[in-house]
């Protein structure tokens, strides 16, 4: 492998891994805290690239400068609206039951967004490029790469880590999910109410999906289909890691992300194979995740 | 004050509590007294709003049953929980200070309820910064204590406090408890324990429960608010 395949192998992987950790840390932070595995976050995150694409094609013609701004919208309606609906309505009535039927109610909201995605936006590719075009291309040692997937998507993957641990660890907000992640009951009695705060995690979570698909839009054609290898890729990544660990899931979809990246230069038929591979070997070895502990349950 | 009165528990299809009444007026030191799954625990969680209850439950003459079990803390109880359930991710002192923070007390009320707790407790001073993970059980249950204190200013549910004690620490709890009642002669205080004679010195009302059912209700005659220290533990502290 000469020193360009590896270089475009690593900006391939930071930035897919920046995309990949968006999604993952959000599937992780809800099953931290709610103990569901979210099956219908990989539609969070489609809605949040077709809400974002959409936006920002109404809004291209104003200025192209507006798109940007159209992708934080695009997954805060999406965070929000979607996500608190979903929460309140369809997770709400199923806490403290048994986890394979949240785990159904999930997967059936999966399916069903899926197809009103189809009845929405139709099965057709979606292209809405202008943030990539706006922002110039950089040279890496010969290698030249959009800033917008290299430097952008990085730097607001660093920035939501920096600042979700910030949030949980110097806010009364953050302690407060810290608090109910660890035992529900034992906050409640000290007057904590944890139904808001599985609201308000789960808007969060469903808010990151929504905008790891936004800032993907961009970068790619939108089709049916995009949050399914979505979901099972965060879910990988998520797993790899240890249910509930940001930090974990960061190095994680690092790790991840580069593996396929380059393996997608050395041999792409193992591609879709690699993030799973890894995922077995690692679950086999440590069945709690990487950075995952027993017992003790850390968000 | 408090006030059960035929209250009925359900878990998965068991009878854990029957026809549950009682009262605890002001100022009383109360013990439930019965043996492992007598009903004590379901007791002091049905105060708390843990479980699906049917009867009557009234704190202070307000109807408990509809207020939600987020804001009975609010109402002044505190609950020490059986087993700590300190928050890791804090330290003591964050843990203590936390009712505070999410009652959104002023700063005044919360340094007036953070003394009263290192009055009753001054072990707790020397084990603020420490992460909560890493204090031993007996000292977890002082640092539970001190949470319960900063919510209980009228009412503190203690369960079990001096299951899993050593002798030193159970004396230091049951010093720390005399200070609390010398202090606050109005709260009223609940403590369950599994050994009778473990509390006979400290309650002025023991309350005996078995199968979920009120067996007996004595009282000590001249109740004294004074608790003396037990001889005893009657398992050593297990962390």
């Amino acid at each position: 492998m000469d020193s360009t395949i590896a270089i475009l192998a690593i900006l391939d992987g930071l930035s897919y891994a920046a995309l990949v950790f968006l999604v993952s840390v959000g599937l992780s932070l809800i099953f931290g805290v709610l103990r569901v595995v979210n099956v219908a976050h990989g539609s969070l995150y489609a809605y949040g690239a077709y809400m974002a694409a959409t936006i920002s094609l109404l809004v291209a013609p104003i200025s192209p400068w507006l798109t940007f701004p159209a992708l934080l919208i695009a997954a805060l309606i999406i965070g929000v609206f979607v996500g608190g609906l979903l929460e309140t309505f369809l997770l709400r009535p199923v806490y403290g039951r048994e986890e394979v039927l949240q785990l159904l109610i999930t997967f059936a909201v999966f399916m069903i967004m899926d197809n009103l995605q189809r009845l929405i936006w139709g099965v057709q590719p979606i292209f809405a490029a202008e943030p990539v075009r706006l922002l110039p291309n950089v040279s890496l040692l010969g290698v030249t790469y959009t800033s917008y997937q290299v430097i952008l998507l990085p730097l607001v993957a660093l920035g939501t880590l920096i600042g979700l641990r910030y949030f949980l660890r110097h806010t009364l907000s953050g302690a407060v999910i810290l608090a109910v992640t660890e035992d529900r009951e034992a906050a409640t009695a000290i007057g904590i109410n944890a139904r808001n705060v599985f609201l308000i995690t789960f808007i969060i979570g469903a808010t990151l999906a929504a905008l790891g698909g936004a800032l993907a839009s961009p970068t790619t054609s939108l089709v049916p289909g995009m949050g399914t290898d979505m979901i099972v890729l965060s879910f990988a990544v998520a797993a790899t890691a240890g249910l509930g660990q940001i930090e974990g899931a960061a190095v994680t979809a690092l790790m991840i992300g580069l593996a396929r990246a380059f393996v997608i230069y050395i041999q792409p038929e193992l591609e879709v194979l690699v993030p799973y591979l890894i995922m077995v070997i690692v679950l086999l070895v440590r069945p709690m995740g990487l950075f995952g502990v027993n017992k003790v349950r850390k968000i | 004050m408090l006030s059960f009165d035929k209250v009925n528990v359900t878990i998965a299809g068991v009878h854990v509590l029957r026809q549950l009444s009682f009262t605890i007026a002001h100022g009383a030191t109360c013990a439930l007294i019965g043996h492992n799954g007598a009903g004590k625990t379901t007791t002091v969680r049905t105060i708390m709003g843990f479980t699906e209850m049917t009867g009557g439950l009234t704190f202070n003459a307000e109807n408990l049953a509809k207020v939600p079990p987020h804001l009975r803390p609010g109402l002044g109880i505190g609950y020490a929980p059986e087993d700590r359930r300190l928050f890791s991710a804090f330290t003591v002192e964050e843990n203590v200070l936390l009712p505070a923070r999410v009652g959104k007390l002023s700063a005044a009320e919360t340094a007036r309820r953070l003394e009263r707790a290192y009055m009753v407790m001054p072990e707790l001073k020397e084990l603020a910064p420490r992460p909560a993970g890493s204090v031993s059980g007996g000292q977890g249950k002082m640092v539970a204590l001190g949470r319960a204190l900063m919510l209980g200013t009228k009412f503190v549910i203690l369960d079990e406090p001096f299951q899993g004690l050593a002798p030193v620490l159970a004396q230091r709890y049951a010093e720390a408890l005399r200070r609390l009642r010398a202090h606050d002669p109005d709260i009223a205080i609940l403590i369950t324990e599994s050994n009778p004679k473990l509390l006979e010195a400290f309650a002025d009302t023991t309350l005996t429960i078995e199968r979920g059912e009120i067996l007996s209700t004595k009282k000590r005659d001249g109740a004294s608010h004074i608790m003396a220290a037990p001889a005893a533990s009657h398992t050593g502290d297990r962390t």
